[in-house]
Parts: C-alpha cells; sequence; structure tokens
C-alpha cells in the first residue's frame, strides 16, 4: 500500500462499508462457511482506513491474519483489486488465502500467526524515521490477541521509542474462537491498560465512519506519542438477516442465507445510492 | 593452523560489525539487553543513531527486525543463542523465514560454553535453524572465521543463523585462513577416519587426530562452519576415502551436523559406520567451568579419540589424550 504509485480514492466511506459487507459475503457463499464476522466487525474500520491513509505513502498492517477477507473486499471496491479476483477467495491455487500470507496482493504486512503484526508496524516506523520518510503506519489489531505477550512487548517497545508515527485500530468485537474474549481472559479496561503503557487512547463506535475517521484524523496529528483507537464493534453488525446466535469468528453462510445477505446488502447499495 | 594452546581474541565479532557497518549504511543492529555480552557495545559506541535496544522482549525483537528488513536495512539481531532461536521461534519463521528476510540472527554461547546450566545452554538452536526453509547456518571455528563473518554473510539472500563463541575466542586458523560459505575445508587427509567438526569442536577434533595419527590411524579432519547449506560434495569425497565417519558438534547429536552429514551419507546410499558425538537426547546442567561440562558431556577429545578407535576397530588400548594446560590468555581445548 506504500509502494509508490498506488492510487485509490474513497468518495464514500460510508458505502466503502457496505461494499466490504458485501464482497466478503460473496467471498464466503461459495464455501457456506468463513471469517465473515471479521469483515462485519471491522468494515467501518478498513474502509476508514482506506479513507485516511495517504495512497502510496502510509504503511498498513493486518495483525490478525483472519480479517484480510475486508481488505481484499476494500481493495476490490476502491479498484486495487478486479472483482473477479475475489472468486478466488480460499480457493486452491489463488494468491486471495482465507489467512493472509506473503502472497497476499494488498496491505504492507499480514500476519497468520496471531499477536505479531504491532512488532512489524513499529519495526516500519522506526524505518521511517530512521530515513527521514515522512509517512505513518496504521496496524489493525484485534482485542483477542490482546492475549499475546508480544503485543505488549511492542507496545512497550513503541512507546519507548516514541514511535508517533504509529496508529493501532483495535478491532473490539469480543470475539475469539471459543466464545467471547470477556468468557476466555478479562482484557479490560483495554483503553487503560494501553494508555498505562504509554499510548494515546481514543475509544469509539466502531461502527460509526465518522467517528472513526474523526479518531484515526485526531491520532494522525498527534507528534509524540503512538496512537491507539478502540473500536467497539460486533461480528454480526450489518447484516440484519443472520442469526442472533451465529459465531462471530467462523460464520455459517448456507445457500438461503447467502441469497438473503446478497438482497439486503444490495437493497442498502440502492437506498444509498437514490 | 596454530597449535594448541591457542591464543585468544577478544570481541573479533563487535570488532568486525563495526567495519562492516563503516561500509554498508544500512547495517543496523538490535539487542536485546545484551549489549556488552554480545560485542556490539563497539557499534552502540560508533553507531548510537542505528543500535536499537529491544530490551528482553525476544519475539518484539525479531518481528521489528524482520521489518526493518523488508524496508531495505541490514538487521544484525543480538542475544544469547537459546533467546535467539528457542523463544521467539515462531517468529523467525512467521516474520523473517516465510518472506526469506535478509536478517542475520547472532546467538552467543552456543552449546554447553554456558556453565549457566539448560536455561541458557543453546544445545537445540542448530536443528531449529536448520528446520527453517531458507535459513542458512553458520558455527564458526576461530577467531580468524569470526573476523571474517560479517562481511560473508552480508549479501547472502535470505536468513542467516549464526552461533558465536562469547568473550575469549581462540585463535586457531593462520591469518591467511579464508572463511568460506561454499566448501567445507579438509585440514588433513587420512584414510581410516573422516572426522566432521564445527565449532568449538574444532580444536578438540584437531588434538584427538593428532594422537590418532600417533597410534596408527589416520584422520581426515573437515571444519564445516556452513551446517546449511552443508558442502554435500566435500562430506561425501572424504567419507568415501574413509573407513568411518565421526561427527563433533557442541550441540544435541539430533538435528545439527551429526544429522546432516548421516543424511548426506544416506541419501548417496554411501555405507558407513557414524558415531554422532554430542549431546544425546539430554539436557546438560550449570557447573562451574564449561571445560567441566565438555568433558563430562563427551565433547572431549579424549570422547574423540576413543569413539574413532572403537569405530575402526582398532586393537588394544585406547590412547590416552594429554592437552597442554593453558595459561591465561590463552586457549586450550579438553
Amino acid at each position: 500500500m506504500s509502494d509508490p504509485g498506488t492510487r485509490w480514492t474513497v468518495p464514500d466511506p460510508a458505502r466503502l462499508a457496505t461494499l466490504i459487507r458485501l464482497r466478503a459475503v460473496r467471498m464466503v457463499a461459495p464455501q457456506g462457511f468463513g471469517y465473515l464476522g471479521q469483515a462485519l466487525s471491522s468494515a467501518e474500520e478498513v474502509a476508514a482506513l482506506f479513507a485516511v491513509a495517504r495512497p502510496g505513502v502510509d504503511r498498513m498492517v493486518c495483525s490478525p491474519g483472519h480479517y484480510v477477507i475486508a481488505f481484499y473486499a476494500a481493495a476490490a471496491g476502491t479498484g486495487l483489486l478486479p472483482d473477479e479476483a475475489l472468486a478466488g477467495y480460499g480457493q486452491d491455487g489463488s494468491a486471495l488465502e482465507a489467512i493472509g500470507s506473503e502472497r497476499t496482493p494488498v496491505l504492507d504486512y499480514v500476519c497468520g500467526s496471531l499477536g505479531q503484526g504491532l512488532s512489524a508496524a513499529a519495526g516500519f516506523a522506526l524505518s521511517d524515521r530512521l530515513r527521514g520518510r515522512e509517512a505513518r503506519t496504521f496496524a489493525l489489531v484485534s482485542d483477542g490477541e490482546l492475549e499475546e505477550g508480544q503485543v505488549w512487548e511492542a507496545a512497550m517497545f513503541a512507546a519507548h521509542h516514541r514511535l508517533a508515527a504509529l496508529t493501532v485500530l483495535l478491532d473490539a468485537n469480543n470475539s475469539q474462537v471459543d466464545g467471547p474474549v470477556d468468557s476466555i481472559t478479562t482484557i479490560e479496561p483495554i483503553a487503560a491498560k494501553w494508555a498505562a503503557f504509554g499510548w494515546a487512547t481514543a475509544e469509539v463506535d466502531g461502527h460509526s465512519i465518522t467517528a472513526v475517521i474523526a479518531a484515526l484524523t485526531e491520532a494522525a496529528e498527534r507528534s509524540t506519542r503512538p496512537a491507539v483507537v478502540i473500536c467497539r464493534t460486533s461480528t454480526r453488525r450489518g447484516l440484519d438477516c443472520l442469526p442472533p446466535d451465529a459465531d462471530g469468528h467462523f460464520i455459517k453462510l448456507p445457500a438461503d442465507l447467502a441469497a438473503a445477505a446478497e438482497r439486503e446488502l444490495t437493497a442498502r447499495l440502492e437506498r444509498a445510492d437514490a | 593452523m596454530r597449535e594448541p594452546p591457542y591464543p585468544v581474541a577478544l570481541k573479533p565479532y563487535g570488532q568486525a560489525l563495526v567495519e562492516l557497518a563503516r561500509r554498508r549504511p544500512e547495517v543496523v543492529c538490535l539487542s536485546g539487553d545484551l549489549t556488552r555480552q554480545c560485542e556490539v557495545d563497539l557499534f552502540q559506541a560508533e553507531f548510537p543513531d542505528r543500535f536499537i535496544q529491544c530490551g528482553m522482549a525476544e519475539a518484539n525483537m525479531l518481528g521489528v527486525a524482520g521489518a526493518l528488513a523488508r524496508c531495505g536495512h541490514l538487521p544484525f539481531v543480538h542475544t544469547f543463542g537459546v533467546f535467539a532461536t528457542r523463544r521467539p521461534l515462531d517468529q523467525i519463521i512467521s516474520a523473517i523465514g516465510y518472506p526469506r528476510l535478509p536478517v542475520r540472527i547472532i546467538g552467543f554461547m552456543p552449546g554447553i560454553s554456558s556453565p549457566g546450566g539448560p536455561s541458557h545452554q543453546a544445545i537445540d538452536d542448530v536443528a531449529l535453524m536448520r528446520a527453517v526453509p531458507g535459513m542458512t547456518v553458520l558455527d564458526v571455528a576461530d577467531a580468524i572465521e569470526v573476523r571474517q563473518v560479517c562481511t560473508a554473510i552480508a549479501d547472502l539472500p535470505g536468513p542467516v543463523y549464526v552461533r558465536l563463541k562469547r568473550g575469549e575466542v581462540p585463535v586457531i586458523f593462520g591469518d591467511d585462513h579464508v572463511l568460506s560459505l561454499h566448501r567445507a575445508q579438509v585440514l588433513s587427509r587420512g584414510g581410516d577416519v573422516a572426522l566432521f567438526a564445527s565449532g568449538m569442536m574444532l580444536a578438540p577434533a584437531l588434538a584427538a587426530a593428532r594422537v590418532l595419527g600417533g597410534h596408527g590411524v589416520a584422520v581426515s579432519v573437515v571444519n564445516v562452519p556452513v551446517l546449511k547449506p552443508l558442502d554435500t560434495s566435500t562430506v561425501l569425497d572424504v567419507a568415501t576415502a574413509a573407513r568411518a565417519v565421526i561427527t563433533a558438534e557442541n550441540h544435541l547429536v539430533s538435528g545439527g551436523l551429526g544429522t546432516a552429514i548421516a543424511e548426506t551419507l544416506a541419501e548417496a546410499g554411501l555405507g558407513r559406520p557414524v558415531r554422532r558425538m554430542g549431546l544425546r537426547d539430554t539436557y546438560a546442567e550449570g557447573a562451574c567451568s564449561a571445560e567441566y561440562l565438555f568433558g563430562r558431556y563427551g565433547l572431549s577429545a579424549q570422547s574423540i579419540v576413543t569413539a574413532a578407535w572403537q569405530a575402526v576397530g582398532q586393537a588394544g588400548p585406547v590412547p590416552e589424550v594429554h592437552l597442554p594446560a593453558a595459561d591465561p590468555g590463552e586457549y586450550a581445548p579438553v
């Protein structure tokens, strides 16, 4: 994303969030299950990221590789990837692997093994400072990843080295494999933890596109400390047809439900365009 | 080649890295709270802006190093071998190995050279790093090789792991010795035993070969500083000419030099009895001296002589090894 010459535009971030949901549904539908919940919880965050990041300059890291579906969708929604490429999502021989990898065609870095992305983001920010390169590094991190010790190693490192060009978007969707994060490990109070580690913090409704964009913009204006924007989200948000007991980490999407999701999201786009 | 007891050099690595960094502005140095111990206090003093203190957080340090390499820097990462390989293995694989980034991981205190007990003894680092696809793995023998290692690996594609003796480093080779990353070096030729040694085991291997030669067992001694990719042609060439093969490594016999040599012989269909000298499915222990541990865990010249004697079925009592004692400022193998 920071490669010189990379170009995209986001004329309507709210519409991009809906496009991310629609394309994620289409990517998951052929197999009937997948990481749709991650796209639903992060749709506004990823849309805001594409709206705020400067193409060809700023760096974008996706720490939880399962979220890469949202970045594929956003890339198609902004013209970085042809729409047809999304048909390869998770298929044999395709570079659009379901869990991000070195073959991932968008992003500066994506990890498959959780909890590692913030270290890479810190490395990018450090490199830019060593080189005198004026760029920001944005890292999407998930709340479940806060259980990994490396995240806090990286958080201490970034604050100690005053990597002010680093901004974390923390998707606090309270979802991990075995259930709600707060039933597995108590990670709250999230903001107080980051603040204690020396970070500037903001906490927003992660489904309010204007709130996320405003928080990212404000974070970018800070000059002395790295910043974290904690986005409170849900893995079922923005898709009313999902049953209330859907497993947000790995949503099942049989054909009838996929068709209903397609209708719902297409109608929403048409209403927005009307 | 010098004779034991060997003179010693201090901080040959730290000086060599500084010299490389003077020529190569892309070199950056990362340290995990072991800066003087890894000799990079010299780098920190001369290039404070390119020195990155990562603290006691190896997982993060390797992740940062991977990103720096991705941006075109040439990161040299420093800590003890145990903390460089065991703790951040997933980070090495995910952030460095899989993307094949040119990070140089320097692990000090190989094997049981540390008397600090199992927590500080890197007896499995070579095995772990050999298992990383695309990783080059080095275990260099003396200060002459250490002085060349930074320049030698600077432009290798992909990641490199180097294990280095800490503190006083023996000077075994002559000043004209050239460290090769492509050829294992045959230091003597003998038709009875092919003796392959790496790192700190070169000195006892040379001593063992001298004793064996004096008792009618002719030994080829091969210095193997590059454990991966292994120079299989030299291995097969020397092993073919011998009746038995001995490997000597300051490491577990599983996954390191002995395994690599045995794999090479087996894949070539070359049948030779192989005796692997090293730790055998065991942890070592804390002690006062490395010399005690090398003796206790079979990493002595005497152990090599005994193994070679038995491997070739030599009659008569096993010759005894008597090594010169080292004065302060000298190094002698056990």
